[in-house]
């Protein structure tokens, strides 16, 4: 994101497009920060929905804040993941420092977090699921699972205090440490900031981001799949089949494969294929789910 | 050969990941010893017997049914990935996350889950009724 190396101007003067997608990223996470800075005095973790219900009902432009916050967070990963995809693809990451990649990968992991407790956070039916589910998963980690779990989630059942406080704060600081660090800049370039705020803007005013229903909304009604965020259905499928440890074992397997990219010569293009293995999998999965939800 | 400020960087780095490691060690301890009680569920005599006399009810996680003498209960948790199940159409209870489905005494019938839903007895607790689901 952001990466200076990438967009060093190459002979002819012109700005590497891989890098500009970095830095719509970077544009996307500021954005992203500063409207989640603005939701904070609506927010209550004891109160999830009904705060959030009564910033879209009763507050004006609550439901613009609210769905600016989430547009610019999911443009924040699909430029991240397009930036990547296009590094890879014209074989540059060997233009950062070792160091530097293996820490710009972890930026992937670290967004989907800071989106999936995002998703956590809203308080809703769906997301209340979401809690035991990645509770569970964090057990099965050897040695470390139920601390992590503790760590994570916090240790009193069902609060959401302690991921209020890594979505905001502990995530949130490390995507941006990081990011500058990639891009070696502490802030987004204004044009990127610009698009990114006219992106997200233009999507929450467009396109609405309901809340579902409360979490005991679907106790007495029949049963029905309840879909997770957008970007995590490829592991809601995948745990229908697998075993639940490839929950994060999957994602382990992801980063791991990106990082030895850079430093595999021959090997690069078997890499290569393993992650694009990794992605179709992905893909089928998120079918899989999807499958499930409508029969 | 290495000079004075390189070994006094040296060593500044392995003390701070020294610190860091020792910081983590804590942490991990602290974690540890805040694992959850176990849970316990009060559950008022009239609630139940009105989930008795329905059949069967969902009170607070758990499906009660009877007998009234000695009503059980079924934790309403899926055994897969924690989610709550609920009632299915074609009878049992069906988990949303992940589609695994249970009949209505708990065996699991369909899904990634592998163990029935948890069942236990109701205890009688001075007027209340009490069970650790």
């Amino acid at each position: 994101m952001g990466d200076a190396a990438l967009t060093e101007a190459p002979a002819g003067g012109a700005r590497s497009s891989s890098g500009d997608l970095g830095r719509l990223a970077f544009g996307f996470l500021a954005v992203s920060a500063l409207s989640g800075l603005a939701l904070v005095p609506f927010f209550s973790p004891a109160h999830a929905l009904e705060s959030l219900e009564r910033l879209h009902g009763g507050m004006p432009w609550g439901f613009f804040l609210r769905a600016l916050h989430a547009y610019s967070s999911f443009g924040l990963l699909v430029t991240a993941v397009a930036h990547l995809v296009q590094v890879l693809a014209r074989r540059t990451e060997r233009q950062l420092s070792a160091g530097s990649w293996w820490r710009s990968v972890l930026l992937l992991p670290l967004t989907l977090l800071a989106l999936l407790s995002g998703f956590v956070l809203r308080g809703d039916a769906a997301a209340a699921e979401a809690l035991p589910v990645g509770s569970r998963i964090a057990e099965t980690v050897p040695l470390i699972g139920p601390e992590l779990q503790r760590l994570l989630l916090g240790v009193i059942p069902g609060d959401l205090g302690a991921i209020s406080l890594h979505h905001a704060g502990t995530l949130t600081l490390l995507l941006w440490l990081i990011t500058a660090e990639h891009g070696r800049r502490l802030v987004p370039d204004a044009r990127s900031l610009v698009l990114a705020g006219l992106v997200s803007a233009s999507l929450a005013g467009t396109v609405p981001l309901p809340l579902g229903p409360p979490p005991g909304a679907f106790s007495g009604g029949a049963a029905r799949v309840l879909l997770g965020p957008w970007y995590l259905l490829g592991l809601q499928g995948a745990l229908v089949d697998l075993p639940v440890p490839s929950a994060w074992l999957a994602p382990l397997l992801l980063v791991l494969l990106l990082g030895f990219v850079r430093h595999a010569d021959r090997a690069r293009r078997l890499v290569v294929v393993l992650l694009a293995g990794w992605v179709a999998a992905y893909a089928a999965f998120t079918v899989r789910i999807l499958l499930l939800a409508r029969n | 050969m290495s000079s004075r400020r390189d070994f006094l960087g040296e060593l500044w780095r392995w003390t701070g990941g020294a610190l860091l490691f020792a910081s983590a060690l804590i942490l991990h301890r602290v974690l540890r010893a805040a694992a959850p009680a176990p849970r316990e569920t009060t559950l008022s005599p009239e609630a139940v017997s009105r989930a008795i006399a329905e059949g069967g009810a969902e009170l607070g996680g758990l499906f009660v049914t009877g007998p009234p003498s000695a009503p059980t209960a079924l934790s309403l948790t899926c055994t897969h990935l924690g989610c709550r199940v609920r009632p299915a159409s074609s009878g049992g209870f069906a988990c949303p996350c992940h589609g695994s489905r249970f009949a209505v005494d708990g065996k699991r019938t369909f899904g990634p889950a592998r163990a029935p839903l948890a069942r236990a007895s109701l205890e009688r607790r001075g007027a209340s009724w009490v069970t650790r689901l």
